[in-house]
């Protein structure tokens, strides 16, 4: 099969938007409120942080805020030098930081970080272990959920691909999970 | 309700580097775009994270809710047009209309045998 036929490729898994397993959107927005609009999203891998922090920016938008993004992975673990007093000293007061991969930051870079994005109006954090602000949601998975974003992603069709097994597999990672149905469709034909 | 649609020359999709696409752009939008833009890009499907590049592009400036323009694209030597199991490379052409961002696109093949160059095949003996 090729890449572009594959119902697995990167572009179609990503048009896939987090599921809110319980509550509403202005629910969870009030919730963020409530914290001073500092807060983390925790959960463990593949369970859909970067996804939900990317279906609120909108969210946030339609609420007046400006959504600002800042992105650290073990890939690109740290900031370049003067990066951050830059985006710091370009903060206004309706900013709303979304920083993804905040644990990437030791504690003292993080102490630092956080008492420079209070010139914003809020700073919301991804992590896979909570305390380094009030957690706002803890994301998880399920072999249910899996399955249902398989069925989104084939268009309604599920064949036997032995989800539970899958999920188990990857300890509930769905972004390995789908990764896995990528080369089981390159490969089969 | 926003139209936007491409119409290549002859209908055709399949190009020789070197080659010019031509073809014409039309619209009927909703509100005046500041300016509309024919892209030649060519973007990475598969596995891995996405790649895209735009490779030439014609801006129409002065524009009005509803028009047509013709416009040329000088299809580039490479890269061609290819596809494998791990990663394929799709050429487009696409109409996008801003600050609001609406877009037509039609997907062509940039080679040097006018087909997509498959990966993912044995070749045979």
């Amino acid at each position: 099969m090729r890449a572009r036929d594959n119902p697995f490729r990167t572009e179609q898994v990503l048009r896939v938007r987090y599921r809110l397993a319980l509550g509403t959107w202005d629910g969870l927005l009030d919730r963020l409120d409530a914290l001073g609009r500092r807060a983390a999203i925790v959960g463990p891998q593949g369970s859909g942080k970067t996804t939900l922090l990317e279906d609120l920016a909108p969210r946030l938008r339609a609420r007046g805020f400006t959504p600002r993004d800042l992105r650290l992975d073990t890939e690109t673990p740290r900031f370049e030098p003067g990066a951050l007093d830059r985006f710091f000293a370009s903060l206004g007061p309706r900013d709303l930081i979304l920083f993804d991969g905040a644990e990437q930051l030791g504690w003292l870079a993080w102490s630092r970080f956080e008492r420079g994005s209070r010139a914003a109006a809020g700073l919301i954090i991804t992590g896979h272990r909570p305390g380094r602000l009030p957690s706002l949601l803890e994301t998880s998975t399920s072999p249910e959920l899996l399955e249902g974003l398989i069925e989104e992603i084939l268009g309604g069709r599920a064949p036997e691909l032995r989800t539970r097994a899958l999920f188990e597999k990857h300890g509930g990672n769905l972004r390995e999970a789908l990764r896995e149905l990528y080369d089981r469709f390159a490969a089969a034909t | 309700m926003s139209r936007m649609h491409l119409e290549l020359a002859d209908g055709k999709t399949k190009y020789l580097p070197g080659e010019t696409i031509e073809g014409v752009a039309f619209w009927e939008l909703a509100t005046t775009p500041e300016f509309l833009e024919v892209r030649l890009y060519w973007r990475t499907q598969g596995k891995g994270t996405v790649d895209l590049e735009i490779v030439r592009n014609l801006k129409f400036t002065q524009v009005g809710l509803q028009d047509r323009r013709p416009f040329r694209l000088e299809v580039p030597a490479a890269p061609y047009s290819v596809s494998g199991k791990l990663i394929s490379i799709v050429w487009g052409v696409e109409l996008v209309s801003e600050p609001e961002g609406e877009a037509a696109n039609i997907d062509v093949v940039i080679s040097p045998t006018g087909e997509e160059v498959r990966l993912d095949r044995t070749p045979a003996k």
